[in-house]
């Protein structure tokens, strides 16, 4: 009992004023949980903000576990069918045109998606940033009501990573309120930044959020959710090369 | 009479005077060579990687350098491509859009450089039309016809009359897919075009990603390099008119163009070396007979010469020396690199290497005005300037000391 106490101090002792800074990894894991849970389906609106012109996507995503991905694009009609599917580590999209299934090799993942400030990295590399950096809780601050972690993430000694360093800012609530990307050179190259924060499918979700490549000022990609439902269960067939290619309705 | 003093003090010593010229000639000579060697090679090697693809210089929209994206794009590429066409030493214009797409053949997929080029302004631009290996070229009347490399061609496992898929993005954001259709594959021996570079028709293209009627860039032609480069200010004229910028073939080709620039400070240490040796050896044996001839100079301070006069005459020496040693080199120089320019040379395993800059294995020199006369000139100008040291050194005489020196 008495050494119950002690332990107890002995953890909830710096926890005296702000909440204590958590545990990096078991934080970053909990956003992701919170993110994309066990399986998630939702709905996205997908702004790509050009000097010369703007474009709005419709999409719906499906997600299954940290490595599967669907995500279906339904408007506007000129690319609507166009899709992309990500299992594990390789990606296929889908082009309704051609009519056809691509696999993409390694040398594009770095290629824009669809046209906007994301790159097919950004679906495929997702997880990357949980398995193959080691992270560290850097700076402690309140934000509108929230206890806010920066938490940098730095690339495991040889893993094969995109980034140099990312410093993401984490809610206490679970939600991410913004991502620095940073080159090999440890130049801060581009930014995503939460807009707006509401709870969706029982959860708080970062519902707008907003990434702006640093070195092209006036150009940004907004992403939206306005549905989502999670760890309702994600049937097998979604995921597969056939489905990709010959949806089910 | 200096002249004739100088001529007839040179030939007291007949040996002497033979080894100097000698020295001199050979190393004439021998600069006329390698210069003649490597001014011609260094040409051929960039007219020759220029020509394949990039051409003698290209119009670009600004910025386009650092970030080629669709976006950044000419409009009304004809009319510009015309005017700069009409410019004297540019003979063609050739408007391009470069895009980057995937090209998929069944499972296989590999990223590559899709340009939608003009077929006929192309073939006079670059060289890759005249380098298809299997099948043809573009022509006018191909709608979707695609041309690529043979590197490119055996990862995708495609060949001629088989059809190829092109997925990409437009200049609008939206998806660009298409299949082509493939005519030709090329083989250019440099890998990098080979593995990457895939040319369809420009019409299509312009459809295929939403290019409305606009360019990525334009690549200029001319009978040569040289006519391109000096027509730059013109094209600068033009482009600063018209939004653009003009990038040169060096902008375009920077690691060739380093590459030279350090071959070229290497091979110039190496001749200033030569040319500053030989100097001084004339230099020594001139100052050894002048402080021979001492008491001779003093004789004829004595009988009414005065110092200049002396020093002069030394000089003369000097220069005559010089002078038919230079004129020795450039005729045995020049009718070497002559000779050789009519045969030419072979480097002995060296072949591979210059394959992969597109240089044939048998090398040319060329004897121009400018490599044969930068040698010589340079050994005259040292030798001339380093005469002063005789000079002054005889001017300082005077009859009385001169006279009693051994």
């Amino acid at each position: 009992m008495r050494t119950a106490c002690l332990v107890a101090i002995l953890v909830l002792g710096p926890a005296a004023g702000a909440k204590a800074a958590p545990d990096a990894d078991t934080l970053l894991r909990q956003v992701y949980e919170n993110y994309r849970a066990d399986s998630s389906q939702s709905t996205v609106t997908m702004t790509v903000h050009r000097k010369a012109w703007e474009r709005r996507f419709e999409l719906r995503a499906w997600t299954r576990g940290d490595d599967d991905a669907l995500v279906r694009f339904t408007a506007p009609a000129k690319d609507a069918g166009n899709a992309t599917l990500k299992l594990k580590n390789d990606t296929w999209v889908f082009n309704p045109r051609l009519n056809q299934v691509i696999k993409l090799p390694a040398s594009m993942l770095s290629q824009s998606w669809m046209g906007s400030d994301f790159s097919y990295n950004d679906l495929a590399k997702s997880e990357d940033i949980i398995r193959l950096y080691t992270h560290r809780v850097v700076a402690t601050e309140q934000a509108a009501g929230h206890t806010v972690w920066t938490v940098e993430a730095t690339p495991r000694p040889g893993a094969p990573v995109v980034w140099g360093k990312v410093r993401l800012k984490v809610r206490d609530d679970h939600v991410i309120a913004e991502e620095l990307y940073f080159d090999q050179d440890m130049k801060p190259v581009r930014r995503m930044q939460t807009d707006r924060v509401a709870p969706l499918g029982g959860r708080p979700y970062p519902v707008m959020m907003t990434m702006y490549p640093l070195d092209i000022p006036g150009q940004w990609t907004r992403v939206e959710t306005t549905d989502g439902r999670f760890n309702v269960g994600a049937p097998a067939y979604l995921f597969t090369l056939s489905n990709l290619q010959n949806p089910r309705p | 009479m200096l002249l004739a003093l100088a001529w007839r003090n040179l030939w007291r010593r007949p040996q002497r005077t033979v080894l100097s010229l000698a020295s001199i000639a050979l190393v004439s000579a021998l600069l006329i060579c390698m210069l003649s060697f490597q001014f011609s090679v260094y040409a051929t090697m960039l007219q020759t990687t220029l020509r394949i693809f990039d051409g003698y210089a290209q119009l670009q929209p600004p910025g386009y350098a650092d970030d080629p994206g669709l976006e950044r794009a000419i409009d009304d590429p004809a009319r510009l491509a015309r005017s700069a066409g009409a410019i004297d030493g540019v003979t063609v214009a050739a408007p391009r859009i470069n895009a980057f797409a995937i090209l998929a053949n069944g499972e296989r997929s590999y990223g590559a450089a899709v340009i939608g080029v003009d077929p006929s302004a192309e073939r006079r631009v670059s060289t890759l039309p005249g380098l298809v290996a299997q099948g043809r070229y573009l022509r006018p009347s191909d709608v979707d016809g695609a041309v690529l490399g043979a590197i490119l061609a055996s990862n995708l496992q495609v060949r001629v009359g088989e059809k190829v898929t092109v997925l990409g993005s437009g200049s609008d954001g939206s998806v660009a897919a298409d299949v082509l259709r493939v005519v030709g594959i090329y083989r250019s021996g440099v890998p990098e075009l080979d593995r990457s570079i895939v040319e369809m028709p420009f019409a299509r293209a312009k459809e295929t990603f939403a290019m409305d009627g606009r360019a990525s860039t334009i690549a200029i032609g001319g009978p040569d390099l040289e006519s391109v480069d000096r027509a730059l200010p013109a094209l600068t004229a033009l482009a600063r008119s018209q939004g653009v910028v003009v990038r040169s073939w060096g902008d375009l080709q920077p690691a060739l163009r380093d590459g030279i620039a350090l071959k070229y400070a290497t091979s110039m240490m190496f001749y200033l070396t030569l040319v500053v040796v030989v100097a001084f050896i004339i230099l020594n044996t001139l100052l050894m007979s002048v402080l021979e001839r001492t008491r001779e100079f003093g004789m004829l301070l004595a009988v009414g010469m005065r110092p200049g006069q002396i020093g002069a005459m030394v000089w003369l020496e000097l220069l005559i020396l010089a002078v038919s040693g230079c004129a020795i080199g450039m005729l045995v120089g020049g009718g070497v690199t002559l000779w050789l320019q009519h045969v030419g040379v072979v480097i002995a395993g060296m072949e591979d290497l210059l394959a992969q800059f597109g240089l044939p294995s048998r090398l040319y020199p060329a004897l121009t005005p400018l490599s044969a006369l930068i040698g010589p000139g340079a050994i005259l100008a040292a030798i001339a300037l380093g005469g002063f040291v005789p000079f002054s050194r005889v001017a300082r005489l005077t009859p009385a000391v001169a006279m009693r020196a051994a």
